[in-house]
């Protein structure tokens, strides 16, 4: 454990933080701007993970195991949600013939 | 002599018999055959009248104490304590002999008259019933009990003006009556009021006690008697509310008779005299009075002149002759009020009665044009008739000499302008009665398809009653210039405290009789020559007839006028609040509310377009404003 | 224990009538309830001693389950013990469809209004007044005529704003009082709150009052509701319900916020003699006989609520003599209308006519009920309003004057549509059905007693609210 804490903590604490704000702002822009639904999950998932990266680094930093949990618990819920949100995206599909976003605007009352 | 305690039983009798009268032939009204009913309520209101009679020679001798009778207690709460009690004093036994003797007469006439009637049961209940009230109008021992009596009088008058309810005419005569009535029943019971917020009691006795503290003129009193004045013009059909009493004339004539002759409409007078103590305290009001009645007296008179129908002559000549009663109050003559009150039922019920005859004989017809030459026929009613006429214009010895000459000469000493104007009205009453005597009853038969025949005994004979009371009934106030001793009037002044005044020299009263008397004979002679030796006949319509003529045969346009000012403004007003103030002006506010929320929504809806990119964009632009909230501000 | 049988009995009768409804028996269940609470309702009036109920409602403090009886109850729980027999009993034998449910919505809501005029807590007193809207609510929805819809719709809506303003301020005043807080109304009228604050609050529980009156200019949901509701819908909201926003203005405004009512006395009794005027003048018109008479039943209430805000002895008592009267005389009115448009086949007074003719004894009933409603004396109704007017008098003689037009206005409107729909010739396009049945004429000869029996003998009922000055001893009566 101690070896690959201490390979983490090679590299600054910032670049990770930087590099999670990338990611981050990647998976907004991308689920702002894209309309395949498709893409959007995945930018949602980039979201995720740029959160569970930075969960990791502190933990590591930190040497507190609650941050690494946590990242599992993530990961299960990200799961659950891909597994729903894909299935919408089935229905949509079958109904619409579409995955573009834009085409459930049907979705009101 | 009878004992206190019988007579106090007496009292209550005199009322309740009617009411038990109202409720047998009431309730028993389908199962009551024949006349049975009519002798049943006939009976009832002799037996009321004889223990009137029996409680006047009980009670009759001067300083004897008013006899007070207590039922129980009707209202009690704070200061207010009305108990359910009858007093009867002088004022009140008039009445009730008034009432009940020519009640009774009317209502044996009525068996007659309403025989033919398939309602002739519920007739005689709500005569009855109208009988009960009177009483309870004249007996009760304070002004509300008054008022029950007032009120249920006019529920009786409105009741038997419509009592043939099929003809739509008579129904608005009957509601016209009610509401005019009701009109002044306001000013009455405001009147009460606020003399019990002054008095700080109701009954005749206190009030009359506590007025005495208060100086002649005090405002209060004034605002009082006005009040009551209200009531009063509408009871006894005084200008501005007389027109009621002419269209009540679509009731049966018994009914006109006894509630619009003799006795409701008198009730107004009744209620005066009787508060003459308060009354003697506002000279204000006792002005307003004697010109209210003189210009009434005037003015129906007039319209009287020119009428065809011959129950609206008597129905203005009615009008007038309450006018000259007015006038008598306004004098403080309450007395001498109560006097022409007391002839006036007696001869009016009789001409009124006559009329009937008369109608009963022509099968329905009222238009004089259409009568004529009855006399022969006729025989009784037309002497009946005649003596009343005699009696209705002032001609010694009958009994409206008497009571008119006192008025007369009351007016002359007050005022030589008044005297003036009253005697004219008298003089006008003399020809439009002369003018319905001879058109209906000389000459020829105008509708040859009728044969008339003479009324049945149970008809006459009440006529001839009541003609012996017409003929005699001035004698029981000879005045002393003929020897008497005024004892009507002496022994009415306990109940109503006229007004003293000097009495006149002999020598010009002889003179003022004299002078009317010339006058009456020339008009006797105007109408003579007219009527009877010209055998003119009255016009049929207004086509024939000049500006004036049509005017006056129009009753002056007074209905016309009224409708316009108040009828059609009210019926205008209640569908104008109803269309445009409730419709179009509360309820859309109301619904405005709802209409609001509903646009609200519409306007929030456009952001729930389903555009997902939308709700996305403004969740992160939500979740940046956040956090740039947090941070710098 | 009597004022919980009076609570309960009422609406565990219309459970039972629910469950049994198929069983013969169950038409017998609603009238026999009623007259059991209408003994009950007797018995606890004339001074049966009825014991005390308060139980702690909710982990709240303050809001207790406790019920109080005083006189102004006593007069509201005379009226509705008197009045539910016959309402139920204008039902019987009628062909309405599912009567069952309709007499148990009916039970429920004499609990519900039972529970108004018993609660001694303002919480509890809250709940009942919104219970006591349920049972009307689906009542009109089911039963009533055309356009119920709609009509429901708005008298709901309406009913239900101003009972918020009526929470929000009880909530107020309950977070006035000191301590731990207490809704109970003894407690709130224990409060002396700033003269500024009693002026605004008053407003905020009047609205919620007089919308439920109701008075002009919050009325609007009335006529309609009336004139749509089923007769006996109709006859609980005039009968009964109308004067809840009565009680609450003794309960909530005389007692708790006597400086408010001073303050603002002469504005509402100038809405209350607006509202007479209007209505007389308006009722005048209307053609459908129901509307008019709610007309005239919003001018009565008028009337009421003027003389209420006279605030002096003699209006108050003629004010709780007239809740009576008023009750009695309407749903005997409501009661005839419903007869009558039976007979006639339609409620506009154009299809009438002639009534008399065919139908003579309806006609004497509706008339004398009439008199009884314009106020004829030796009728309630005249010892009520004079002494309404005595009070009004004494505030203003020209408020008793437009007070005091109701006798003139009311004989207006009440005569001519008495005469067109009873006298003249007989209209010609009805299907004439006869004369009232004698069922219907032994349920309403008993009211038509009861309004001379009042008028002739009111000191019964004058007794009971002898000593309203000492109970309302806040608000110094004059």
């Amino acid at each position: 454990m101690n070896e690959i804490t201490s390979a983490i903590q090679i590299i600054p604490l910032e670049h990770y933080i930087l590099l999670s704000i990338i990611m981050f702002s990647i998976g907004v822009l991308g689920v702002l701007f894209r309309r395949n639904t498709i893409v959007i999950l995945m930018c949602i998932e980039l979201m995720f993970n740029s959160v569970n990266l930075l969960l990791t680094a502190f933990a590591a930093y930190h040497s507190d195991l609650t941050g690494q949990v946590f990242v599992f618990f993530i990961m299960i819920v990200a799961a659950a949600e891909v597994a729903v949100g894909l299935s919408i995206l089935v229905m949509m599909k079958r109904n619409v013939d579409s995955v573009d976003i834009n085409q459930l605007n049907r979705l009101k009352w | 002599m009878v004992t206190d305690s019988y007579l106090k039983a007496l009292v209550w009798l005199v009322p309740l018999l009617p009411l038990a009268g109202f409720l047998i032939t009431g309730l028993g009204r389908k199962r009551l055959k024949g006349h049975i009913a009519g002798i049943l309520a006939s009976t009832a209101v002799v037996i009321s009248f004889v223990l009137s009679v029996i409680l006047f020679f009980s009670l009759r001798k001067p300083g004897t104490e008013p006899l007070t009778v207590t039922l129980f207690s009707w209202i009690t709460t704070g200061e207010l304590s009305v108990p359910f009690a009858f007093l009867i004093d002088p004022l009140s036994l008039t009445m009730m002999l008034i009432v009940t003797g020519v009640g009774a007469l009317i209502h044996i006439y009525s068996i007659g008259y309403m025989h033919h009637d398939e309602r002739v049961n519920t007739f005689f209940a709500q005569m009855n019933l109208f009988t009960f009230s009177m009483l309870l109008l004249v007996m009760g021992s304070g002004y509300l009990l008054l008022f029950i009596g007032w009120e249920g009088v006019g529920l009786c008058s409105y009741l038997l003006i419509g009592f043939w309810f099929k003809n739509p005419d008579y129904n608005y005569a009957a509601r016209k009556a009610f509401v005019m009535n009701r009109i002044g029943d306001l000013g009455f019971l405001l009147g009460i009021i606020l003399m019990f917020f002054t008095f700080h009691s109701l009954s005749f006795s206190e009030v009359f006690g506590k007025a005495a503290t208060f100086d002649k003129g005090a405002p209060v009193i004034t605002a009082i008697t006005l009040l009551l004045l209200v009531g009063a013009v509408g009871k006894s059909a005084q200008i501005p509310l007389f027109t009621w009493l002419p269209d009540a004339m679509a009731g049966p004539t018994p009914v006109s008779a006894l509630i619009h002759a003799a006795t409701m409409v008198t009730a107004g007078i009744y209620m005066i005299a009787r508060s003459g103590v308060l009354f003697n305290l506002a000279p204000v009001t006792l002005t307003v009075i004697m010109v209210l009645g003189l210009a009434t007296a005037i003015l129906a008179a007039i319209i009287a002149l020119k009428q065809n129908d011959i129950k609206k002559v008597l129905a203005y000549s009615t009008v007038s002759q309450l006018g000259y009663m007015f006038l008598a109050l306004g004098l403080g003559a309450y007395s001498a009020a109560v006097f022409h009150v007391t002839t006036h039922a007696f001869f009016k019920a009789l001409l009124f009665l006559g009329a009937g005859s008369v109608i009963h004989a022509m099968g329905g017809e009222q238009d004089i044009t259409r009568m004529g030459g009855l006399k022969t026929k006729l025989p009784v009613t037309f002497l009946t008739f005649a003596i009343a006429t005699l009696a209705i214009s002032g001609i010694p010895p009958f009994s409206g000499f008497f009571s008119k000459d006192l008025i007369l000469a009351k007016a002359f000493e007050h005022n030589l302008v008044l005297y003036v104007f009253a005697l004219g009205g008298a003089l006008l009453t003399c020809f439009y009665m002369f003018r319905l005597l001879f058109v209906v009853f000389f000459g020829n038969l105008r509708s040859p398809e009728v044969h008339p025949h003479e009324s049945p005994r149970i008809m006459t004979i009440p006529l001839m009653i009541l003609a012996v009371l017409a003929t005699v009934g001035g004698f029981l106030n000879m005045p002393s210039l003929l020897g008497g001793h005024s004892g009507f009037l002496a022994f009415l002044q306990p109940s109503t405290q006229s007004l003293e005044t000097g009495e006149l020299a002999h020598s010009t009263e002889w003179g003022l009789i004299f002078l009317s008397l010339a006058l009456l004979g020339t008009v006797f002679w105007i109408a003579w020559r007219k009527f009877l030796k010209q055998k003119h006949i009255p016009e049929k319509d207004d086509h024939t007839l000049n500006l004036a003529g049509k005017i006056v045969y129009q009753k002056l346009y007074i209905d016309q006028i009224y409708a316009f000012l108040l009828e059609k403004p009210y019926s205008w007003l209640s569908s104008f609040l109803f269309r445009k103030v409730e419709n179009q002006l509360l309820d859309p506010l109301v619904d405005g509310v709802g209409h609001l929320t509903s646009e609200l929504g519409t306007l929030t809806r456009r952001f729930q377009r389903g555009n997902l990119s939308f709700y996305l964009f403004a969740m992160v632009a939500g979740i940046l404003l956040f956090i740039v909230f947090i941070l710098f501000v | 224990m009597k004022l919980l049988i009076l609570l309960f009995l009422p609406l565990f009768a219309g459970l039972l009538l629910l469950i049994t409804r198929k069983y013969r028996f169950s038409g017998y269940l609603a009238p026999a309830s009623a007259l059991i609470s209408l003994v009950v309702t007797l018995m606890v009036i004339s001074g049966v001693p009825s014991g005390n109920v308060s139980v702690d409602w909710m982990q709240v403090p303050g809001v207790r389950f406790n019920l109080q009886l005083d006189e102004i109850s006593k007069i509201m729980l005379l009226l509705t013990g008197l009045l539910y027999p016959f309402i139920l009993l204008s039902s019987w034998g009628r062909e309405q469809t599912n009567q069952a449910s309709l007499q148990a919505l009916l039970l429920f809501s004499q609990s519900a209004l039972t529970g108004v005029f018993l609660a001694g807590n303002a919480f509890l007193f809250y709940v009942c007044w919104e219970l006591a809207l349920l049972p009307v609510f689906f009542i009109l929805l089911l039963w009533g005529g055309p356009g119920r819809r709609s009509i429901t719709l708005k008298f709901f809506i309406y009913t239900l704003a101003g009972s918020l303003f009526l929470l929000f301020g009880i909530i107020y005043l309950y977070l006035q009082t000191p301590g731990l807080h207490s809704a109970d109304f003894a407690a709130m009228a224990q409060l002396q709150l700033p003269e500024k604050t009693q002026q605004w609050l008053f407003w905020i529980l009047f609205i919620g009052l007089a919308v439920k009156m109701p008075l002009f200019p919050f009325h609007t949901w009335q006529p309609p509701a009336y004139t749509t509701a089923p007769p006996q819908g109709t006859m609980v909201l005039a009968g009964i319900m109308s004067k809840m926003g009565i009680y609450g203005v003794f309960r909530l405004l005389f007692l708790v916020l006597p400086q408010g009512v001073l303050f603002w006395q002469n504005t509402v009794i100038i809405l209350g003699l607006t509202g007479v005027v209007y209505a007389s003048v308006i009722a005048f018109r209307q053609n459908n006989l129901k509307t008019l008479i709610a007309f005239s039943s919003l001018a009565h209430i008028s009337l009421m609520v003027a003389a209420l805000f006279a605030a002096n002895t003699y209006a108050v008592q003629g004010v709780l003599f007239q809740v009576v009267a008023h009750g009695i005389t309407i749903v005997a009115l409501f009661y005839l209308v419903m007869l009558t448009e039976e007979k006639a086949g339609t409620s506009e007074l154009s299809g009438m006519g002639g009534l008399k003719i065919s139908a003579p004894r309806l006609a004497l009933l509706f008339m004398l009920v009439m008199l009884g409603g314009i106020a004829l004396p030796l009728t309630s109704g005249f010892i009520g309003e004079f002494l309404m007017i005595t009070g009004i008098f004494k505030v203003s003689v020209w408020f008793a004057l437009a007070g005091g037009l109701t006798l003139v206005l009311g004989a207006v409107y009440m005569l001519y549509a008495y005469q067109r729909a009873f006298l003249g010739p007989l209209n010609p396009a009805p299907e004439h059905k006869g004369d009232i049945i004698s069922r219907d004429q032994w349920w309403l000869i008993p009211l038509v007693i009861l309004i001379l029996v009042l008028g002739i003998w009111p000191q019964p009922v004058l007794n009971l609210v002898l000593t309203i000055p000492e109970l309302l001893r806040p608000l110094p009566l004059p």
